[in-house]
């Protein structure tokens, strides 16, 4: 699957490549040298900015390239439009040798018809930065961009996992995600006073809302050992009973009253990378390890593939089996509070319709839904394989439509792959 | 393994390609703007009229227009956002799927230095920017409807049952503005028209079938229902002609989506206050060339609706025919010629 992951980001990345704009301090400092050096230190020059961060660094490059003399004749304006309309109407704006702008000004369309705000600015030149060709795939901004978008569901494709190679299947997921979202949102709110909320409070709502995601998917667990239910019908019914108690919990209602700080989780960045991508990555390396390195690994790898077999050799399967439903209860509960960090609001409608895409990202990693094979590494490329298709699509500008389409027949290839693997191994061994 | 790996490379491979050629239509898009437009969902023919007038109106203007559907997902609208920051859009349309959940990404998308507009649902939360929030004026299409109920019961009055969706605050302002003008008739005129009853019709038509089948039930007078859209409308008429009512009971529903106006033309809905998405997405249009021209922009535009009854729908099918026709003979003799 690795493979496949690979071969569409490179096509992705053919696909995109387009103009790429330079921007920020090294965008200020190519376009005040090149205006030094075509019109001489000492001449007046208009800057029509945007009130971005980017256009504040190129602002700072400006005045460095520049120089103390230069920047005495250099007159900006930064804001949106209309305060470049006022600029280019003022007359201390009659005669500039060139007005300066970011990519973004220069396709405002003050800048683009500036000979009708002013009749005068007509036919000034427009410097702007020089654009390389690149994918706009392979951008920085645009891997975190699918990395954070996949956290969530990566977290929650984790603990599938597990059920999964058990010979299980947790259908609840995507209700654990609103519940636990939800009792954590209300217990700041009611115990921290919502928008001023202690740290202590927001960790001991998150933890809380964990916790009774853990206990529904326990519940499930144990209904299905104790009577024999199968996984589908209890998680089915646990689904629909804690979809049922958080709509109900909330009235229906959405819960906003968060502080700012909340957003840290699903939106902060740390060491460049951000938080929620972080604290994926680190959940899959150690469950990885759990599934690979230890023994409760190997058991649930054993009751996957032979219950029967496993039980006579020892292992206490009732016990392994309920665990991996309290996991996967916790990872998803852990997910519906990071996505509840990342919109920064709960919602008792949240995660509807998430156990599909988990499910799908664990079975194009390459996982046997009769239990007994699957693994770490490939669930994370599933759920990578689906986000960057469907990331790519949006960039691509593919229809909705046709995006749904795509990416049914994705999972229908790769199960098709995974069989025929199979069977080549099947025919090579027997 | 490999050459089927390459065969399903090669197929997604022609996707993009697909994709591609899809521009290589327009005009290079270098120095074209982008604007990117995220709707509660594309399933609904009222937002896709305003997704295509966007993109039609806004090509005029030299922007090139990506519209994506959120699918009523408000955590889908909000990656929706940072992939339009990604691609470098210079203004977002959205229709918010939740307002509060979409204030970190508008928040997001304001630090960007790029414009947002919301189109047919307003996002009214603190701390966000909204260049300019354009819909239509549900209080007055309200009280449209108020009227178009009081003339469709005569001089008799009588009761009326109200199918709901309180959710939305769209269809709160419907009801409010019906009620205003039921109450003031009340006030001076004999002919009482009361409302008996509000019931939820969940905005579809399966749940509104429902609530009328029970509001039949308690209320046997009931001459009149309001329903806030036209499937629920549409779906207290299925009810009616179940019970055998529907020639004694008037309906009056909110939209004018195609089948409402069918349903209007066939006189099973009385009468509709009408909506323009197309209006909608002109003036989207023009409020985002209005402030890329630095100009000043109204921070609210509200687009009224006009109450048709089964004579304007006949009048405007008339009118439709008669242009069709025109431009027909206008072919031909050119062709003449």
């Amino acid at each position: 699957m690795l493979v496949v992951l690979l071969l569409v980001a490179a096509a992705l990345s053919l696909a995109t490549i387009q103009p790429q704009e330079t921007t920020g301090r090294e965008a200020g400092l190519a376009l005040g040298q090149l205006a030094v050096s075509q019109f001489g230190p000492d001449q007046i020059l208009l800057a029509i900015l945007a009130d971005s961060d980017d256009d504040r660094a190129l602002h700072q490059g400006l005045l460095e390239a520049l120089g103390p003399s230069g920047v005495k004749q250099l007159v900006v304006a930064q804001g949106d439009p209309s305060a470049a309309r006022h600029l280019l109407q003022e007359p201390q704006a009659v005669s500039p040798r060139a007005i300066i702008c970011s990519t973004t000004t220069s396709e405002w369309l003050v800048v683009r018809d500036r000979g009708t705000v002013n009749d005068k600015l007509g036919t000034v030149n427009v410097l702007v930065p020089v654009r390389g060709m690149w994918p706009r795939f392979l951008t920085r901004v645009n891997i975190l961009n699918i990395a954070n978008q996949i956290s969530v569901i990566s977290i929650i494709a984790i603990g599938m996992t597990l059920v999964v190679v058990t010979g299980g299947i947790d259908l609840s997921v995507g209700s654990l995600v609103a519940l636990s979202g939800v009792l954590a949102a209300d217990f700041i709110r009611a115990y921290g006073g919502g928008v001023e909320a202690s740290a202590s409070t927001m960790v001991i709502g998150c933890l809380l809302g964990i916790a009774a995601a853990t206990l529904a998917g326990c519940f499930s667990g144990l209904v299905i050992v104790g009577f024999g239910v199968p996984p589908f019908l209890s998680t089915l019914a646990t689904m629909l009973i804690v979809r049922g108690a958080a709509l109900q919990w909330t009235g229906g209602e959405s819960i906003a009253a968060l502080p700012d700080r909340f957003v840290w989780l699903g939106r902060g960045t740390e060491f460049g990378i951000p938080v929620a991508v972080w604290l994926a990555v680190l959940l899959f390396v150690a469950f990885h390890l759990v599934l690979t390195r230890t023994v409760l690994g190997r058991h649930w790898l054993a009751i996957g593939g032979n219950p029967i077999v496993a039980r006579l050799a020892g292992i206490r399967v009732g016990a392994a089996v309920v665990l991996t439903y309290a996991i996967s209860g916790l990872l998803a509960g852990l997910g519906g509070v990071v996505l509840t960090s990342q919109l920064k609001n709960a919602s008792p409608t949240y995660g509807d319709g998430y156990e599909l895409t988990v499910i799908a990202a664990v079975v194009v990693g390459g996982a046997s839904l009769n239990g007994g094979r699957a693994r770490m590494a490939g669930t994370l490329t599933g759920a990578l394989l689906i986000a960057t298709i469907q990331n790519g699509m949006n960039l691509l500008d593919i229809s909705p439509f046709v995006q749904k389409i795509v990416l049914g027949m994705v999972i229908l290839i790769s199960v098709l792959l995974d069989r025929w693997r199979q069977h080549v191994v099947l025919c090579a061994t027997g | 393994m490999n050459w089927r790996v390459l065969l399903a490379a090669t197929w997604l491979f022609s996707i993009g390609g697909c994709g591609n050629n899809d521009k290589a239509n327009t005009p290079p898009s270098a120095a074209r703007p982008l604007i990117g437009v995220s709707l509660l969902t594309l399933e609904n023919p009222f937002f896709r009229v305003i997704g295509d007038t966007i993109k039609q109106e806004a090509a005029v203007h030299g922007f090139d227009v990506i519209v994506v559907s959120a699918d009523k997902d408000a955590a889908k609208q909000s990656n929706q956002m940072q992939d339009f920051l990604v691609k470098k859009a210079r203004a977002m349309v959205i229709s918010p799927c939740e307002s509060k959940a979409m204030v970190p990404a508008i928040q997001e998308a304001n630090k960007a230095g790029v414009p947002v507009f919301t189109v047919d649902i307003p996002c009214r939360e603190e701390g966000v920017k909204i260049v300019c929030q354009v819909a239509t004026d549900n209080l007055g299409g309200g009280r449209e409807a108020g009227r178009g109920m009081i003339e469709a019961l005569g001089p008799a009055g009588g009761s009326v049952v109200i199918l709901h969706f309180k959710q939305a605050e769209s269809c709160r302002l419907r009801v409010q503005g019906f009620r205003e003008v039921i109450e003031a008739h009340n006030a001076k005129s004999s002919s009482k028209v009361t409302i008996v009853a509000e019931l939820e019709g969940g905005a579809a038509r399966d749940l509104s079938y429902k609530a009328t089948e029970d509001a039949l039930q308690a209320h046997a007078g009931v001459r009149g229902i309001f329903a806030i859209n036209d499937p629920s409308a549409l779906g207290a008429c299925a009810a009616l002609e179940k019970a055998g009512k529907d020639k004694s009971v008037k309906v009056i529903g909110f939209d004018g989506q195609p089948e409402g106006i069918e349903a209007i033309a066939q006189g099973k809905i009385y009468a509709d206050p009408v909506q323009f998405p197309d209006q909608m997405g002109r003036e989207i249009v023009k409020a985002i060339v209005a402030h890329s021209r630095g100009e000043v922009v109204p921070s609210e535009i509200l687009i009224p609706t006009s109450l048709k009854r089964q004579v304007d729908v006949m009048k405007d099918k008339v009118a439709d025919i008669t242009k069709e026709t025109n431009a027909l003979i206008e072919q031909s003799t050119g062709k003449k010629k």
